[in-house]
């Protein structure tokens, strides 16, 4: 601070306070300027002296630092719906920062992991991607952070809830507000079934979380008729990356077809009419749900088709089209009964809880939806293309929402319950495809390579077949390519073939580091 | 400095003979990462100009990036004299390639020495071919076991002895990680095999 004669050189008047240049003896003007706007009680709210001049300048710092901290503090929680907490987070920064608060970037990012581990450590649900989103910095930063912290603190977290997530997803939605109570909580009672399901299959495991919450939030949304709501929205609302949340939906569609192949009339359903059939499908699934664990092994003596039948039987009695019947037998007529699953005793019917008006009425709605379907050629939302919108949703008997699995359980519990399907993990079946088509690569380059080494025998096998693109048909690009064409892959594996590496390694698929062993490895001794 | 004073191993591929494997699958080794000491202060923008291999940009990273073909290694130089040695396949590529990059800053002119060669972390991947259940291995081995899906998709297992760190995915593809030994790897891996056998997802 200078004075106007130039001067840096002040000092304080020990009767009013006031800085005073020890040159020219100007009271400077700076740091003592008195807002006269208090009437006679003077100036009123937070005085905080800043500033390396004012007295007990130190003091001053570290009271600001830790009242702007704190102001941060609420201002977080407040955007993260979370302001009961606020005392909780601020003493958990308070016990990490020995009281010292902080400021700077660093600070915004303790503030969101304590934010989050805190919600974590009660049992309540707030995504990562939402905190990084709201303190301005990325994951895998906060991820950092929260490690950290949990360290420091030696606390245990519970395992993230997918469903909890998933709830309150649901019930924060904007685009779900309008929508009637009754009408949500039954969304929220498939949903989370749906999501206890998807972790059933495999579908949660080593994922983040949150796009399976969009894709199944979309779901719901349209099996219930939901308007407007696309996964694109949802994504957005939940902070998850659009293209991840529809191959989310597509993986979920694609397990509910597998679900579905149970049914008699399982061979029509595809991905793409799924979501008609899925009363059926999740019907299908509450079922196998809420048997016991043992009643697979009792009672094999009821088959499904028997229901499904009956059903049909009910359809005609209400009247209904003959065409139905006829045109339905083609599930029912000339097949091996034994090829649907038995689920409880024949004689016991009565003990099945299944509604059969619901179901007849279900699919006699469903045949009407499928064949209109049929005839204009259109789909569902998700895809991006034109829906008229379902409405099977005006027939809600098909959804008991008894099923254990509509509740948050714990793994545990939800790996106990069966549900008509066991899928394992897409990569694992990823990896296993791709083991596969590497294993007809290398065969393919044996033939190639001893049809060069010995160009009479080649043919000897009879199977021409050593174009790698014959035995590949993975991706769009490969397919548009020529037949004949061999690709990179197929010249590497050539090249490992003939230096006598072993099959077994050349499956795996690590060319670099079989290169480098085996290719690149002259000046080795 | 001999091969043999280092204690490199020269095999490759294959497991030591003090562990041999009782689990049918045998880790590839990925990545040994070795440091060494040239003794002597170096100039990196005149390396960085003698040298067609290398890049150098203060601003971004303060140290040489040197590359060379055979083995196919890069090396991160700095002006203490110190080299890091990255992407060999195994502790003998690693030592030749750590010789080729000393080779090459002496022909700059620096007056090198080849001192305190070390192997600091070697990693290696298998495919164990079952899925794993890595929420139920994290339940039951939660002292070891990290495993927040939202931030990272593997569950991160800290072994104790050897002390290495183990990333497992669900697909059932394992990465050992933190090895200075070629023996720890192979020990990490079975120790673990039966911990995982134990969490694979059977189905009906």
């Amino acid at each position: 601070m200078s004075c106007k004669c130039g001067s840096r050189s002040t000092f304080r008047d020990d009767v009013t306070g006031n800085l005073v240049c020890s040159e020219c003896y100007t009271v400077l003007d700076f740091d003592n300027y008195d807002a006269q706007i208090g009437g006679i009680n003077g100036p009123q709210g937070t005085n905080i002296h800043i500033g390396y001049a004012g007295t007990g300048s130190l003091f001053s710092y570290k009271d600001k630092k830790i009242f702007q901290a704190k102001t941060l503090i609420h201002e977080y929680t407040l955007n993260l719906n979370m302001s009961y907490s606020e005392s909780d987070v601020t003493s958990m920064i308070n016990e990490i920062t020995e009281g010292q608060f902080g400021g700077g970037d660093w600070f915004n990012v303790l503030i969101g992991a304590s934010c989050y581990v805190v919600m974590r450590r009660d049992n309540r649900f707030l995504p990562a991607a939402e905190v990084a989103e709201v303190v301005g910095c990325d994951v895998y930063e906060l991820g950092r952070m929260i490690a950290r912290v949990v360290k420091f603190l030696n606390l245990t977290l519970p395992e993230v809830s997918i469903a909890g997530l998933f709830e309150r997803e649901l019930n924060n939605s904007m685009r779900l507000a309008n929508v009637d109570g009754e009408k949500k909580e039954r969304m929220r009672k498939q949903g989370i079934f749906l999501v206890n399901c998807s972790v059933k299959w495999f579908l949660t495991t080593g994922r983040r979380p949150l796009p399976i919450v969009a894709a199944v939030m979309a779901f719901v949304a349209e099996l219930n008729g939901v308007e407007g709501l696309k996964i694109e929205d949802v994504a957005k609302e939940v902070h998850a990356t659009v293209a991840t949340c529809k191959l989310r939906y597509k993986e979920l569609l694609e397990a509910l077809v597998k679900v579905a192949q149970v049914l008699p009339w399982g061979k029509d359903v595809t991905v793409k009419n799924v979501v008609k059939y899925a009363p059926f499908v999740i019907r299908y699934m509450e079922m196998k749900s809420m048997e016991e664990p043992g009643a697979v092994e009792r009672g094999e003596n009821f088959d499904l088709d028997d229901v499904v039948s009956e059903c049909l039987r009910k359809v005609a009695e209400f009247g209904d089209d003959k065409d139905y019947i006829e045109g339905d037998s083609q599930y029912f007529d000339g097949r091996d009964r034994s090829e649907f699953p038995r689920i409880y005793n024949d004689n016991n019917i009565g003990n099945l809880k299944l509604s059969h008006e619901c179901l007849s009425m279900i699919y006699t709605n469903f045949l009407n939806e499928v064949d209109d379907d049929r005839l204009e050629g259109q789909s569902g939302k998700v895809h991006g293309r034109k829906s008229r919108g379902l409405e099977l949703h005006a027939c809600k008997d098909w959804w008991s929402g008894k099923s254990e699995l509509s509740k948050k359980l714990l793994l545990k519990q939800i790996l106990e319950k069966e549900i008509g399907l066991d899928a394992m993990p897409p990569s694992f079946i990823a990896g296993c495809k791709a083991n596969e088509r590497r294993r007809k690569k290398i065969n393919a380059a044996k033939v190639r390579i001893n049809k060069i080494i010995d160009p009479s025998n080649s043919g000897s096998d009879g199977s021409g077949n050593f174009c790698s693109s014959e035995v590949v048909c993975a991706g769009k690009k490969r397919k548009r390519r020529q037949a004949s064409e061999i690709d990179w892959e197929d010249f590497v594996i050539e090249t490992l073939l003939l230096h006598q590496v072993k099959e077994e390694d050349i499956e795996k698929g690590h060319y670099k580091a079989l290169l480098g062993l085996h290719v690149f490895n002259s000046g080795m001794k | 400095m001999a091969d043999s004073e280092s204690g490199i191993s020269n095999q490759v591929l294959e497991p030591s003979s003090t562990h041999p494997l009782g689990s049918p699958l045998v880790p590839t080794l990925q990545n040994v990462v070795s440091t060494v000491n040239l003794g002597c202060k170096l100039d990196l923008k005149f390396i960085a100009l003698h040298a067609r291999n290398s890049e150098y940009n203060p601003k971004r990273f303060a140290a040489v990036i040197m590359r060379i073909k055979e083995p196919k290694t890069t090396a991160l130089i700095f002006s203490s004299g110190k080299i890091v040695c990255t992407g060999a396949k195994t502790e003998q590529q690693s030592l030749l390639a750590a010789r080729k990059f000393a080779r090459i800053i002496q022909k700059i002119g620096f007056d090198i020495q080849f001192k305190d060669f070390k192997i600091q972390n070697i990693v290696a991947s298998c495919n164990m071919k079952f899925p794993i259940s890595l929420v139920q291995l994290a339940a039951f081995h939660g002292k070891f076991t990290i495993y927040e899906p939202e931030l990272f998709p593997g569950l991160i297992y800290r072994m104790k002895t050897p002390k290495v760190a183990i990333l497992v995915f669900p697909s059932g593809n394992i990465v050992i990680a933190g090895a200075q030994k070629r023996d720890h790897i192979f020990q990490a891996f079975e120790n673990i095999y039966p911990v995982l056998t134990s969490f694979k997802r059977n189905y009906k």
